[in-house]
């Protein structure tokens, strides 16, 4: 088991307990976490965060509580006293997620926060209401490569449209993690991408076509850990190698073809149950 | 505390050639730059960063080892530097956050 953490914790607590600044408080009811994911790189925490948990980061841009709202997370929490900035701020604001810092560096939050003795059994957590799609619906979007300021938006569309249908927030999830995945590859590698996103009551289907500099060895690029990423998007907490695995890994069936200095065409779908 | 003793008691999988050292704290990141300008000399790192470029950051401020986190997968590139450096990295299947609650009540403040 890779995390033994289940707990069902007041963010009210957490706050007390990191001496925490709020910055965004969640306007919702149900104001508790029920886990604590500790990572300055986004692609881990999308491949092993598990919803309601709260992020603990110093990464300190937008593509953390992205990053957050795409493995539905509850809010974030960050370290070494950082000042989110005002674009981070309205994100968490939009999507009801809390946001807090703390003085605290990385080891010091995290033994604060295991010391908290309320660990309770496994909560069932709220489950959405699940209407049934019908309707077959497409939508096109655009990628602009190397965007960095924008790079989230479009999956963050893409998850508020598949919210609206009403699948499965199961499903959702997994849907939105790719999506996201896909997008950042766009920005880092390519030059533009179409977007085009296909929902029916079968299926989702989500095709990236990328103009770019393409994967010259696709089996290589779906090995964890394999980056071609520069230190400046590893920075960002992108580059970790773990996009394609981690697309691989929540889709139902992924294709991928490239020409190398052409493209690459990138197709996701996942089957409704 | 000596490094032996935590590998010990928390069963790490120590990667490279072992070297004992003396552990003054710990310090978590997956920044480089990061932990190049805040983490202190005799430090442990923790962190998911497996590409070679930690060693060089390991090396550079006297880290006493890196512990990989998450049961991350290190490239036989990366061992084979840290063996050249003589810096000892470590693995386990522990979450970055369940590590931490583990190395505070042995003791490592």
């Amino acid at each position: 088991m890779r995390d033994s953490t289940h707990y069902i914790v007041d963010v009210s607590r957490i706050q007390n307990i990191l001496k925490a600044k709020v910055w965004v408080s969640n306007t919702s009811s149900n104001e508790h976490i029920t886990g604590i994911y500790a990572s300055d790189l986004m692609s881990d925490v999308l491949a092993y965060g598990k919803p309601g948990s709260m992020l603990l980061t110093g990464l300190n841009t937008v593509q953390a509580v992205i990053s957050a709202y795409m493995a539905e997370f509850r809010g974030v929490a960050f370290i070494r006293n950082k000042s989110p900035e005002e674009e981070t701020l309205k994100f968490a604001r939009e999507k009801g997620m809390f946001v807090l810092s703390t003085e605290s560096d990385m080891y010091e939050a995290c033994v604060k926060l295991a010391t908290l003795e309320s660990k309770v059994s496994e909560e069932v957590m709220e489950v959405e209401e699940v209407s049934k799609a019908e309707n077959i619906t497409t939508h096109s979007f655009f990628i602009d490569g190397n965007d960095f300021a924008n790079a989230g938006l479009v999956s963050t569309q893409i998850k508020a449209l598949l919210k609206s249908i009403g699948y499965d927030p199961q499903i959702i999830r997994r849907a939105a993690i790719s999506t996201y995945e896909a997008e950042m590859n766009v920005v880092m590698h390519a030059r533009k991408a179409d977007v085009t996103l296909t929902a029916s009551d079968k299926e989702i289907y989500i095709i990236f076509i990328d103009e770019g500099k393409g994967i010259k060895d696709i089996d290589l690029a779906m090995q964890e850990g394999y980056s071609t990423a520069t230190e400046e998007q590893r920075a960002l907490g992108f580059g970790a190698g773990m996009g394609l695995p981690n697309i691989k890994k929540n889709a139902d069936e992924l294709e991928i073809n490239s020409v190398v200095d052409v493209g690459t065409r990138i197709e996701i779908y996942f089957y409704i149950k | 505390m000596k490094l032996k003793d935590i590998v010990e008691n928390l069963s790490l999988d120590v990667l490279t050639n072992f070297e004992d050292k003396e552990v003054t704290g710990v310090y978590i990141s997956d920044m480089l730059s990061d932990v190049m300008s805040n983490a202190q000399a005799g430090n442990l790192w923790v962190t998911i960063q497996t590409h070679k470029n930690i060693v060089a950051a390991a090396n550079l401020i006297d880290i006493s080892a890196v512990i990989v986190s998450q049961g991350t997968k290190v490239p036989d590139e990366t061992i084979e530097l840290a063996n050249r450096y003589n810096v000892v990295i470590l693995n386990t299947n522990d979450s970055t956050f369940t590590l931490s609650g583990k190395l505070y009540q042995l003791g490592i403040k």
